[in-house]
């Protein structure tokens, strides 16, 4: 009896023609530059860095709120925090407006009006900052004072909206920064928002009609689910957006470096706003440390969208 | 020697318990009517019904047979008011549970489907919940309370001859079963909100042989408890599982849809009174 020898597993092999080769450098170097920019971001940055942090130490930076380009010290305690507050001012208004915005156009609107809306929401995605930013600080900003002067007096057990004196400016503040990045980062929400929501299966949402659901209970029970991590998506793409936003923030608010919880007073911060303002009279050595700053600010964004990613993965269904 | 196997074959098969209409009792306790006079619909300026008049009796299965594009499932579609949900639909007539207009002023739309559900063509579990939740759903939906939840489960699905191939893992995702479990978890769905009539928009088009068998089977069983109308391609389904049937036509093309001819299943497939009914059902077209 002859032994059958055993068989020998290959990949079938390929030659791609001319054009498919071609094609597919292509695709790998364009791959390749989002790459590359990335990393030479990154080595930029922590070179250019080095000085100020050597100066003021890294648990200093990160630590202290005190910045001063003379001594060399840079603490951006306040301005991290600064930063977050306003992005976390921006979603709480963005956020509900824009989903709902959203679904307004998917689930109510009349076709007519659903499409003249989502050509001027995109419109607004369009319009520059720099818009934003004069338009609150030279018109919208004095409308914000009694929302102000309001939720100071009535939210008072909420800490963020103490006053520490009852005359204090109620202008130039996070919340006034917050309320416009907010609705500067609202088109973004909304468009993406609206692309997955209305990508969810009609026969699923018919079902949940067809069982007596409302259209709310449809889009609690159907939509929402599923347009879940496209909506986390957008989210994240515009709480970056809000932690950078630099020129809106640079115009209206009063810089200070310590961190400001009265969020309905004059004076705060972010790292964009604080390298706009101050990176063109700065000092080689304070340079070096509003690059820093930027850099801190690239990794909070990366701890950020880690996070999220995080948030969507676990909610997802076996 | 082909003839031989299929023979062969023939016999090896299991048969199923023979449930035909003809071995129901009298209709079932609880069920309700739904009166169908003069339905009309449009979608947009196009009409696709005209003056649809239809008796679906109590605890009986009224099949809705005819070619594609004919308006059955339009017409189907306006007895729990889901034809309005596509939009720019409409509609004139009036359709009647029991006596009460569904689309006059006393009943809200939800209450509408709630009493008269319905089961989809393609299988549609709701991707996003458990097996168990997805039963659940149109307590949910509509706020009901469900009192024991675990009785209802077990209930509903046992009623849709789903429970013990689910029994073991109620917490699996709806999307996990097969194409067949999933349709008869959207029966079992259905039935957990207690509506009065249950409408059955070619429940099996999607579905292999024996899933088809097993929800025919589902469907007669169920006949006993509720009022069943299904919309069917399939005409030897049709006179497997109704008592009552419906024939739709479109005459030429463009014109709306109208029933050609309704009346008790045996008579309809044996012996109709209109010509096209017997061309239909004879296989001479469509």
């Amino acid at each position: 009896m002859s032994a059958i020898s055993p068989q020998v597993p290959i990949r079938p092999s390929d030659r791609p023609s001319r054009g498919d080769r071609i094609f597919r450098g292509f695709t790998v170097g364009a791959a390749m530059l989002a790459l590359v920019t990335v990393l030479v971001a990154i080595v930029f940055l922590a070179n250019e860095a080095r000085p100020a942090l050597s100066s003021t130490g890294l648990k200093n930076f990160f630590t202290t709120t005190i910045w001063n380009g003379f001594i060399g010290q840079f603490g951006i305690l306040g301005v991290m925090v600064g930063t977050m507050i306003i992005a976390t001012i921006a979603m709480i208004v963005a956020v509900p407006a824009a989903l709902s915005m959203a679904l307004f156009i998917n689930e109510y609107a009349p076709r007519k009006v659903g499409r003249l809306l989502t050509s001027v929401v995109d419109l607004l995605a369009a319009l520059p900052s720099l818009i934003f930013g004069m338009w609150g600080r030279d018109a919208f900003q004095q409308k914000l004072v009694p929302v102000a002067r309001w939720l100071s007096d009535h939210l008072y057990a909420i800490p963020f909206f103490r006053l520490s004196a009852t005359d204090v400016v109620l202008v130039r503040s996070s919340f006034v920064v917050g309320v416009i990045v907010g609705i500067m980062v609202i088109p973004i929400i909304t468009s993406i928002a609206r692309d997955v929501m209305a990508q969810a299966p009609r026969d699923v949402c018919e079902a949940a009609l067809g069982l007596g659901g409302t259209r709310w209970g449809m889009i609690r029970t159907v939509i929402l689910p599923f347009g879940r991590s496209g909506i986390v998506g957008g989210i994240l793409l515009a709480f970056g957006r809000a932690l950078g936003e630099t020129i809106a923030v640079a115009l209206i608010i009063q810089l200070t470096f310590d961190i400001n919880w009265h969020v309905l007073e004059a004076g705060g911060s972010s790292v964009a706003g604080l390298i706009a303002v101050r990176f063109g009279e700065a000092t080689p050595l304070e340079r070096s440390g509003l690059i820093a700053a930027g850099f801190a600010l690239l990794v909070l964004t990366f701890c950020v969208n880690l996070i999220a990613r995080r948030i969507v993965k676990r909610g997802q269904v076996k | 020697m082909s003839t031989h196997l299929d023979h062969d074959q023939q016999h090896t098969t299991t048969e199923p318990p023979v449930l035909t209409p003809q071995h129901l009792g009298p209709a079932a306790q609880g069920a309700s009517s739904l009166t169908a006079t003069d339905v009309s619909c449009w979608f947009g300026s196009r009409q696709v019904l005209e003056r649809c008049s239809l008796s679906m009796e109590p605890g009986k299965v009224t099949a809705l047979i005819g070619p594609s594009g004919c308006g059955k499932s339009t017409f189907l579609r306006t007895l729990n008011r889901m034809h309005e949900v596509v939009p720019g639909a409409k509609i004139a007539g009036t359709v009647e549970l029991d006596g009460q207009d569904i689309y006059g002023e006393d009943l809200g739309v939800t209450e509408v489907r709630m009493a008269i559900g319905m089961v989809f063509q393609k299988p549609n579990p709701f991707p996003s919940m458990s097996i168990r939740d997805n039963v659940l759903a149109g307590l949910r939906l509509s706020g009901k309370s469900a009192g024991d939840k675990d009785t209802v489960v077990e209930e509903s699905l046992r009623r849709a001859g789903l429970w013990n191939e689910v029994k073991d893992r109620l917490h699996d995702g709806g999307m996990s079963l097969s194409g067949g479990q999933q349709q008869r978890l959207c029966i079992a769905r259905s039935l957990a909100v207690h509506p009065r009539v249950l409408l059955m928009d070619e429940p099996c088009s999607a579905l292999d042989p024996i899933s088809t068998r097993v929800v025919e089977e589902t469907v007669i069983e169920l006949a006993h408890q509720i009022t069943i109308v299904i919309v069917t391609h399939n005409m030897q389904q049709a006179q497997r599982v109704s008592s009552q049937c419906a024939f739709f036509l479109v005459e030429e093309q463009k014109q709306p849809g109208r029933i050609v001819e309704a009346g008790d299943t045996a008579t309809l497939f044996t012996n109709p009174k209109d010509q096209r009914t017997l061309d239909y059902v004879t296989g001479r077209f469509g």
